[in-house]
């Protein structure tokens, strides 16, 4: 069976899909519209978004700006106990901010999993902080 | 109706009920089949289950997309966007290529009319190696 590919979006990948005003909207909804083909055809995918990167989006989910966003089955991860140690040693260790560290915990946990791949605007940082997990890291 | 369908498949709902649903005979044998000589699923039922679910995560998502389309015509990406996004999603080679994947995209559909974006980058890999 196919493993299934996770893609991680940072802080302006969801702000490029939250607001249809962003310049790089059209560009981040090309990436879930090539991700909704997949799922069609059974392809197992996930979209995950970090929930410090979420804050640091301002996205809150209860907001009516947000409608488009909530739809796209895009699921929170959790800055848990596990999580939030490695991200504590990444803010440490590379000055980051704890979204980015967020981020980097994340792809650590789902790198066993399958594939990964992370929409950034920010590829060098990304590289850092999820050193050595392999991903894909697309730059927007 | 996305958001209900939507709200309904995030609930964290652990109950469970019987339904009446009718599905064909040997689909459901070829379900049993499967998880029991191939441990796809722990269960014919948590097979069914996860099927199903996949289907209307499926369905939301693109309906959803559709809606915003709709609103932001701008917005719907063209087959050579997507050929290029799905590239950069898998890493592919061909992702830092965005011309090829774009003509490949415009190409294919003269005699593919449904082709996706998978089918372009195919078609654009194949004829990158054509041209080696």
């Amino acid at each position: 069976m196919t493993s299934p590919r996770t893609v991680v979006l940072d802080n302006e990948a969801v702000q490029a899909l939250h607001s249809s005003d962003h310049p790089k909207h059209p560009r981040v909804v090309a990436h879930v519209q090539v991700v909704a083909h997949r799922k069609r055809k059974a392809i197992p995918l996930d979209i995950l978004v970090p929930a410090a990167v979420r804050v640091e989006a301002g996205w809150d989910r209860r907001a009516p700006a947000a409608a488009l966003i909530n739809h796209l089955r895009i699921t929170d991860v959790a800055l848990d106990a596990v999580r939030a140690n490695v991200a504590a040693e990444l803010v440490s260790r590379r000055g980051v901010s704890v979204a980015d560290a967020h981020i980097g915990a994340t792809v650590g946990t789902v790198a066993g999993r399958g594939p990964v791949t992370l929409i950034t605007s920010d590829r060098e940082d990304m590289a850092a902080v999820t050193d050595p997990a392999p991903v894909t890291i697309v730059a927007i | 109706m996305i958001r209900r369908i939507s709200s309904l498949l995030d609930a964290d709902d652990t109950r469970t009920v019987g339904t009446s649903m009718r599905i064909p005979e040997s689909l459901r044998d070829a379900a049993a089949l499967a998880v029991e000589e191939l441990g796809v699923a722990r269960s014919a039922t948590a097979l069914t289950a996860d099927a199903l679910r996949s289907r209307l995560e499926a369905v939301v998502l693109q309906a959803a997309l559709d809606s915003h389309y709709r609103d932001n015509p701008r917005a719907r990406p063209t087959l050579g966007d997507l050929a290029v996004a799905a590239a950069e999603l898998d890493g592919h080679p061909l992702a830092g290529r965005p011309d090829l994947l774009r003509r490949a995209a415009e190409a294919i559909v003269e005699t593919h009319p449904d082709a996706d974006a998978d089918d372009a980058v195919l078609w654009a890999e194949a004829q990158a190696a054509a041209t080696r």
